[in-house]
């Protein structure tokens, strides 16, 4: 009970890093018709950035998050801008390598500012404050992630179903010429939903940070993570690969602890893959409708 | 005897005219002219030896070719049959790591590569398989998936050695060891690994001027369509993943080869992105333009930008594929008909303007 207690809280926090990451990637997705590989380097470059300003500026990690955020919020902007709108006439796979080359420039841009060091970011919630439900311990850091994207993710839904502007994303993602004819800025739904989604990949970075280290490659594991969490859950929902993403976690963590710690995540991923093949658009995924 | 001799003659007269139009004859016989490429190319490796080039910038072109094997295959994927494969480098990988091993556990050069191949296709079929029931991103992702699980293998299984496999001197057809260190073999196993460049452009071109090819490209343009005429798309789904998969382990098997000493943590999610670069930025359909990708994604931040600037070479490598790719939506070899079209329109214009301003007089001299 203990342990199965202890997994359950760990899977529930890298669960909701895993489900941050996978909204981000399932926005863009949908909205700009491309997979985000950058999702990842934009959350680290980010997380380079806060952690600049705790090191340096001595800020604390609460203001240091408030900086990162909108840090992000200015880098998807001008993504957005510069390079995914000017590139909308390129094919599906032309527009993931663009975000190729968006990893090729963050990466030595941030090399060339922050070097090569580790960094480190602290927890909200320094690790001593704990509380123990039937012998297992919560870190009330662990619990504040898990609340604080719980609720985030909760308001976005509601943003996404009730109001007008959320609306307007769910048209846009549906398609996106006809919703330009009926008057829906599509322009600036997709400046927003770059900017959310790398608003979300920061938060992501940031709340793994402590435990991994701010360094270049922080992100990957992550990233390929909710790639995977998106495909499960299918990515014709935005609740799908959040779902996914808890389930990933839970069996990635039963999986390494029962079985065994190197071959744990592969024998989930067959396990996936496995599902796929019966179901391939995913737990709550549609067939799209194509056309003959 | 009579009918013997009359070929004969034919064939030595094409002989003279090829050479005395080597241009034509080339553009009648592509075959030809992949050789008479590999050929140029060979040049490269005797360049060091009279001090033009480092002997690492050999190694820069060595790694261009290989590149460009890997990056054929992939186009075929993703050119020609509209499928994407986020797992290349796995499949690079198995090529170059199987044939290590296996060459470790004693068994000769070419049937450790065959092994190596014949694997990585039977892998590439079973994707294959799994591409009839799961489509577009969630097949990319399918592929990920196998990507990451070979990529776990390579690392942790320990036949591979952990960091890397050292490989050594390589025996070549029976005949004689091959050695990176020594400079003239290095030489050498250039050359070989240009005449297996050439010998996959040759299987490519032949692949894609014949009825699959064909099929393929009627089968990324409608799937429906293409059934209905009685293409099969179990079998050259079949075809694609599987040459793919081949042609990957077969640049793995280059890799070997060349550098006999291959790393087990390389093979990741962003060497896969890198070669899919290539084909993107190069050029659908194209195989000269998949070489162009290749040189442009890996020969230009190496051999110039990084002399220039150092560290930052990454920046103006993603900045460069970001503006190819915008203008230049199809690939970077369609530029040639831009190109064309665009000397045309100033020839068209040069006339009209002829036209209107020769003198009415010169008419009436002329008649």
């Amino acid at each position: 009970m203990t342990t199965f207690l202890n997994i359950l809280f760990n899977s529930l926090e890298t669960g909701s890093v895993y489900a941050l990451a996978a909204l981000g990637i399932v926005l863009i997705f949908r909205t700009s018709r491309t997979t985000n590989f950058a999702q990842g380097t934009i959350g680290t470059f980010m997380a380079f950035i806060a952690a600049f300003a705790m090191m340096k500026l001595g800020y604390n990690i609460w203001v240091v998050t408030i900086v990162a955020l909108l840090a992000a919020f200015l880098t998807g902007v001008i993504i957005d801008t510069i390079i995914i709108r000017p590139a909308s006439k390129a094919g599906a796979v032309s527009k993931q390598i663009i975000t190729l080359g968006i990893i090729m420039v963050l990466t030595d841009l941030q090399t060339f500012i922050f070097g090569v060091d580790t960094q480190t970011l602290d927890r909200y919630i320094p690790s001593q404050y704990s509380m123990s439900i039937f012998g297992a311990t919560l870190q009330y850091n662990t619990l504040l992630i898990i609340v604080v994207s719980s609720l985030l993710m909760i308001g976005l839904f509601y943003f996404i179903q009730k109001t007008r502007w959320g609306l307007a994303t769910r048209v846009t993602a549906v398609d996106e010429t006809t919703s330009k004819l009926m008057g829906v800025p599509t322009k600036r739904i997709t400046m927003i939903s770059w900017a959310t989604a790398a608003m979300l990949g920061t938060l992501a970075a940031i709340f793994v940070a402590p435990r991994v280290t701010v360094r270049s490659d922080m992100l990957v594991s992550v990233q390929v993570s909710a790639f995977f969490a998106g495909t499960l859950g299918g990515f014709s929902t935005f609740y799908g690969p959040v779902i996914g993403a808890y389930i990933i976690a839970l069996l990635k963590n039963v999986t390494s602890f029962y079985i065994s710690t190197e071959w744990g995540d592969v024998i989930v991923y067959l396990i996936i893959l496995l599902f796929l093949y019966f179901k391939p658009y995913g737990l709550f995924g549609k067939k799209p409708d194509k056309k003959v | 005897m009579n009918k013997k001799r009359q070929s004969m003659i034919t064939s030595i007269r094409e002989g003279v005219k090829a050479l005395r139009h080597p241009g034509a004859f080339l553009k009648q016989h592509p075959r030809m002219m992949y050789i008479v490429f590999g050929l140029l190319y060979m040049v490269i490796a005797y360049l060091p030896h009279f001090g033009l080039i480092e002997f690492g910038t050999m190694g820069v072109f060595a790694y261009i070719a290989i590149y460009s094997i890997v990056a054929l295959g992939l186009n075929l994927l993703l050119g020609f049959s509209g499928l994407i494969s986020l797992s290349t480098a796995g499949f690079m990988g198995a090529g170059a790591l199987g044939t290590g091993v296996l060459i470790q556990q004693g068994l000769p050069f070419e049937l450790a590569a065959a092994i190596a191949v014949i694997t990585a296709g039977a892998i590439g079929a079973l994707i294959g398989l799994f591409s009839l029931k799961v489509e577009g991103i969630y097949l990319a992702i399918a592929t990920l998936f196998v990507g990451e699980i070979l990529h776990k293998i390579y690392t942790q299984v320990a036949i591979f050695g952990g960091d890397a496999i050292r490989i050594g001197a390589i025996k070549v057809f029976g005949l004689r060891e091959l050695s990176q260190i020594s400079q003239i073999d290095r030489t050498y196993l250039f050359i070989l690994i240009v005449a297996i460049l050439v010998l996959m452009m040759i299987v490519m071109h032949n692949i894609v001027h014949s009825k699959t090819g064909r099929a393929l490209l009627a089968m990324s343009r409608s799937e429906h369509a293409a059934q209905a005429m009685g293409i099969s798309i179990l079998r050259y789904r079949l075809t694609a993943f599987v040459t793919a998969t081949m042609f990957a382990a077969t640049a793995g098997v280059a890799y070997a080869l060349y550098f006999q000493s291959v790393t087990t943590a390389q093979w990741t999610l962003s060497a896969s992105l890198f070669i899919i670069a290539m084909v993107v930025v190069g050029g659908y359909k194209s195989i000269y333009g998949t070489l162009l990708g290749v040189f442009i994604i890996h020969g230009i931040p190496e051999l110039i930008i990084k002399d220039y600037l150092g560290d930052v070479s990454y920046i103006f490598s993603g900045i460069l594929i970001i503006i190819v790719i915008i203008f230049y939506p199809n690939g970077f070899v369609y530029i040639w008909y831009d190109l064309k079209g665009w000397m045309y329109k100033v020839n068209v214009k040069q006339k009209i303007k002829n036209l209107f301003t020769k003198e009415p007089t010169n008419r009436g001299d002329s008649q």
